[in-house]
């Protein structure tokens, strides 16, 4: 293969294939990745839905109420 | 590169019983050597320190194995888990001769009675809390070993 032929081969690729994105992205995501992990866990615990805070207050008030059912539970745990 | 995902998910699963498990065996020691009390607790914990960690690992593998598939939650998988529980410790308990079955009441250690419609509230609230601790501290922890 001369370098004609390479050449030729070059400019098919390049007329085949589409121009690549850049791999890198366009701004610095490193502070923000530092940002979550510096967040305070208050505003970890906002992202607890509703729901979750329903059960676990029933949960404990379940077990508040009746003591004598947590060897129970522990049991089956 | 196999990664083994079935091996950290059974890790990640056995996690939170292997942590309570001093705390049985601390309790075990307390009340039958410390406070000399005759009550066979040996054969009642064999449930809870032998099984219960495994069966939440394989759970776990479970998890693993077949969430692509049904897109279940990490919570919502283990709060099936009580409905295998509850006959297995049941079987388990009443074969080592710590729990008899009566007419209203489960006897425990032949001592202890506990109706059943306070059975049933135990584990309605065993379903709550198993959906909390899979889905914040198991999940947590698959996140953390790569699975999730």
């Amino acid at each position: 293969m001369n370098t004609h032929d390479q050449d030729r081969i070059q400019q098919l690729l390049r007329e085949a294939l589409p121009p690549t994105q850049p791999a890198e992205p366009a701004r610095d995501l490193w502070p923000a990745i530092l940002q979550r992990l510096h967040a305070p866990p208050v505003a970890a615990l906002r992202t607890v839905p509703l729901f979750d805070w329903v059960l676990a207050v029933g949960l404990f008030a379940f077990v508040a109420i009746a003591p004598a059912t947590i060897p129970v539970l522990l049991y089956y745990l | 590169m196999n990664t083994h995902p079935y091996l950290r998910a059974f890790l990640s699963g056995i996690l939170v019983p292997t942590l309570i498990m001093p705390l049985f065996l601390t309790a075990f020691i307390v009340l039958r050597l410390g406070l000399q009390i005759s009550v066979p607790i040996e054969r009642g914990i064999v449930f809870p320190m032998g099984l219960v960690p495994i069966i939440w690992g394989f759970w776990n593998m479970l998890w693993q194995g077949s969430h692509s598939g049904t897109h279940l939650s990490v919570g919502l998988h283990g709060t099936f888990l009580p409905f295998l529980l509850l006959p297995l410790g049941t079987l388990v308990a009443t074969h080592a001769g710590v729990l008899r079955l009566g007419a209203t009441h489960a006897i425990w250690f032949s001592s202890i009675e506990i109706p059943y419609g306070l059975i049933a509230l135990c584990f309605a609230a065993a379903l709550a809390g198993y959906y909390l601790v899979w889905k914040y501290i198991v999940g947590f922890v698959n996140r953390v070993l790569g699975i999730a």
